[in-house]
């Protein structure tokens, strides 16, 4: 029953010059599927390293089962790993990658062969035995990568960048064989990555990194539904982010806004007050909570829950089918702009250039406060 | 004006073919973007075009004149390549300069394009950095801008991977610049783009080539491409989707009930199947199956005829419980596995076909009763409409196999 928990975890380089990982504590549970988000830099891949023993913490501890396991060096921590560069012996067959580790610990031939054969055929590659890792793409590197963890007995994985060197295509449809390969198997996993898309699709759990802190923990439902910041809010998912300011206090849970100065006005939630008059804020909203609607659309015979959404008019740019969606490009007289995404068969004829009427749930703009520099927080790299 | 003509264009390297007898032409105006897996011949292609690789055999044209042996420089185009090729004594702005002094432009002209293209790209007030102390994504803006800056003259923009090493979230603010730049009617471009990723092909392309193995698959809108591929790797490249392996069943009746329930009738499925024929298919179900295929195909299959029937997985819809006598095309299941991923929930729903069971999964739009209601463990009728079926000729087990595993 492995769980893993950091407790006020610092690490410096360079004699304390570079400060990589500041004052984390997390707890991940038996069984769950782990990510650490972040852009590079953030600190993400000498957390996973201190975890598995690759580095000492310049403070704070390290709980395995609940055993602090300073000193413990990799090898004795009952764990997988799994990197973007595969770690696979090329000289050796299938099989012989398999049960390497195995031998190296002096086990006996039968133990080795049940395990190595039981592990084989988990990840379906026990056909493969006799071949050499070359015959592999690279999801089959992979998998023969989690065959040799699940053989020495690891109850817990260690991955970086697992799916970092994938054709995209290729790691959008091994992704989801990976998860349901791990969650059968009951396996702890740790998955760095800075691909956003591929923790919301894999993780249990996901913990967004920058700047050596922990910004927010929690479920993909938990942080895209409630980012506690602009950061979070635009690494996980699409999501349009405007300017403005707090024009009126309704009462003490609402406030009116406007979009810059004569854009657009609308009453948002102020929970506990946390705006005061004239503050500059911004408001977050998720593309795909944009609706949209002609000029003239008669909201009587609506089968839309239109009563708590704010309205205002945009002009559209543009609009792409691509698929599984329909993008509509759209701009403010201000100059700002923002997108509205629909599923791909959603119904219209709004022509380019045309005045839309905009609607948005109340409950599904964020409101937070201007940061000193907007570009900043949103671009990444 | 912009036309490039390729006519069976091609290239091999000692014994490996890279491209094969590639035919196609990209229109004046128009975005154009060239798609395949890694190692298909995707670059190949475009280093032909722009004049840095000579085809084996075949001729290009760049509106009406050959130009087969005419060095790029000749060819008057703008291009961006994978490995960016920064000048790494130069600052940002005058990587992105450069090319203003070599076309003896006025420098306050210059300027005001570098600040331009500075904005559109979120480099402005990073000009004065040098390549070695910027992050890969950010010269890889850097080479773009410089890509954009001698449009007016050239008028053709050639983009290879251009956001590939880019975070999501940049990556998609500037993938709506681009379209807007492509579509600016002063700018009047034609660009030509290659990429691996589907998603920015569908947000990007006026028409897309599909290349695979060298050879041109598929060349059609990203409407066509996605509701008619003409292979199932083109079908399966564009989105997740699940097959059935089933049989054409030739003369049922004109009342039968498919044909008689014809809930679509709207101008977009009408124009779409202009070509097809609703399929009835014996999937291995009590009921049979229906799905639009091509006429032609029907009439050349034999009754109990092996055929393929996908359907992509957007395309598939759940309800609650046992609905089989409602639905057309319906078949009975267990929620095995869900996943929250944004704007979509993934299931994976577990049925029954021939006594086997069979993994069908449904990617339906994020929703408080998807969330609250569509549990794992539940039973769920899975089913798709007639007209978003799409029916292929066998290709035979290996051939689907090796298409589904994508190595």
């Amino acid at each position: 029953m492995p769980t893993i928990e950091l407790i006020n975890i610092t690490k410096t380089f360079d004699e304390g010059k570079v400060l990589a990982v500041d004052d984390i504590s997390l707890k991940i549970n038996d069984g769950e599927y782990v990510f650490l988000l972040g852009p590079s830099g953030c600190g993400k891949t000498t957390t996973l390293r201190m975890i598995a023993g690759l580095e000492t913490p310049s403070k704070g501890e390290v709980l395995i089962n609940g055993i602090d396991v300073e000193g413990i060096p990799p090898e004795d921590r009952d764990m997988g790993f799994i990197f973007q560069h595969f770690e696979i012996f090329e000289h050796l067959t299938v099989w012989e990658n398999v049960t390497f580790g195995l031998e190296m610990r002096g086990m006996d031939d039968n133990y080795i062969i049940e395990k190595a054969e039981n592990a084989l055929k988990i990840v379906e590659l026990l056909e493969y035995a006799d071949e050499y890792p070359s015959i592999f793409g690279n999801p089959g590197m992979q998998k023969l990568g989690i065959a040799r963890a699940i053989a020495t007995g690891a109850k817990i994985l260690i991955m970086d960048e697992p799916l970092g060197s994938l054709d995209p295509k290729v790691s959008k449809v091994f992704r989801h064989e990976l998860r349901n390969l791990i969650k059968d198997l009951g396996l702890t996993a740790i998955h760095v990555t800075h691909n956003q898309e591929e923790a919301m699709a894999i993780a249990d759990k996901i913990i967004v990194m920058r700047a050596g802190k922990i910004l927010q923990m929690g479920s993909p439902y938990e942080l895209y539904e409630n980012p506690n910041s602009i950061f979070v809010a635009n690494f996980l998912g699409e999501t349009n982010f405007l300017q403005g300011f707090v024009l009126k206090l309704i009462d003490n849970e609402t406030m009116k806004i406007s979009i810059r100065l004569g854009g657009p006005k609308i009453t948002c939630q102020n929970t506990d007050n946390r705006f005061e008059l004239d503050d500059n804020i911004v408001i977050a909203f998720r593309n795909e909570d944009v609706y949209l609607f002609p000029e003239d659309y008669n909201f009587e015979e609506s089968p839309y829950d239109w009563a708590q959404m704010q309205f205002f008019i945009a002009i559209l740019e543009t609009s792409r089918f691509i698929g599984a969606t329909k993008r509509f490009y759209l701009t403010l007289d201000s100059g700002d702009n923002f997108l509205s995404v629909k599923p791909g068969n959603f119904e219209e004829n709004f022509a380019p250039g045309e005045e839309l009427l905009v609607g948005i749930h109340q409950n599904d703009i964020h409101v937070f406060k201007s940061p000193a520099d907007l570009l900043n927080e949103i671009s990444l790299t | 004006m912009v036309n490039i003509r390729l006519k069976k264009v091609t290239k091999a390297y000692r014994n490996f073919k890279a491209l094969e007898s590639i035919s196609l032409e990209i229109r004046d105006k128009e975005y154009f973007i060239i798609l395949g897996p890694t190692g298909a011949g995707k670059t190949t292609l475009l280093k032909i075009i722009a004049g840095l690789e000579k085809p084996d055999s075949g001729k290009i044209f760049f509106d009406g004149l050959d130009v087969t042996k005419k060095s790029p420089g000749e060819r008057n185009l703008g291009f961006m390549f994978e490995n960016y090729a920064l000048f790494p004594h130069m600052t940002i702005y005058d990587n992105i300069a450069y090319s203003g002094r070599v076309h003896a432009r006025d420098p306050q002209e210059t300027k005001a394009i570098v600040d331009q293209v500075l904005m559109m790209t979120l480099l402005t007030g990073r000009n004065e950095a040098f390549p070695e102390e910027m992050s890969g994504g950010m010269k890889q803006r850097v080479a773009l801008c410089r890509a954009l800056m001698n449009l007016e003259q050239t008028k053709l923009l050639i983009l290879d991977e251009p956001l590939k090493a880019l975070d999501a979230g940049l990556r998609m603010s500037l993938r709506r610049e681009l379209l807007l730049m492509a579509k600016s009617k002063e700018l009047g471009l034609t660009v030509l783009h290659v990429t691996n990723e589907e998603q920015e092909a569908m947000m990007l392309a006026d028409r897309i080539a599909i290349i695979d193995n060298g050879k041109l698959i598929q060349v059609g809108s990203p409407r066509d491409i996605y509701y008619h591929p003409k292979t199932l790797f083109v079908a399966n490249f564009m989105s997740e989707i699940n097959y059935f392996e089933g049989s054409c069943i030739k003369g049922c009746k004109p009342d039968w009930e498919i044909y008689k329930k014809s809930n679509r009738k709207d101008k977009f499925f009408e124009e779409i199947h202009r070509d097809s024929i609703p399929f009835p298919i014996d999937i291995g179900v009590k009921n049979l199956f229906a799905a639009y295929g091509d006429r032609q195909l029907y009439a050349r299959c034999l009754n109990n005829e092996k055929i393929l029937l996908v359907v992509r997985a957007n395309h598939m819809n759940i309800r609650l419980g046992n609905r089989i006598t409602q639905k057309n095309n319906a078949l009975l299941g267990i929620i095995k596995r869900r996943k929250f991923m944004g704007v979509f929930y993934r299931f994976e729903i577990s049925t029954r076909i021939n006594k086997t069971e069979k993994i069908l999964i449904v990617v339906i739009p994020a929703s408080a009763e998807i969330h609250e209601k569509f549990k794992e463990g539940l039973e769920v009728t899975v089913y798709f409409p007639k007209e978003l079926g799409i029916v292929f000729q066998h290709p035979g087990e290996k051939k689907i196999k090796e298409v589904m595993k994508l190595e």
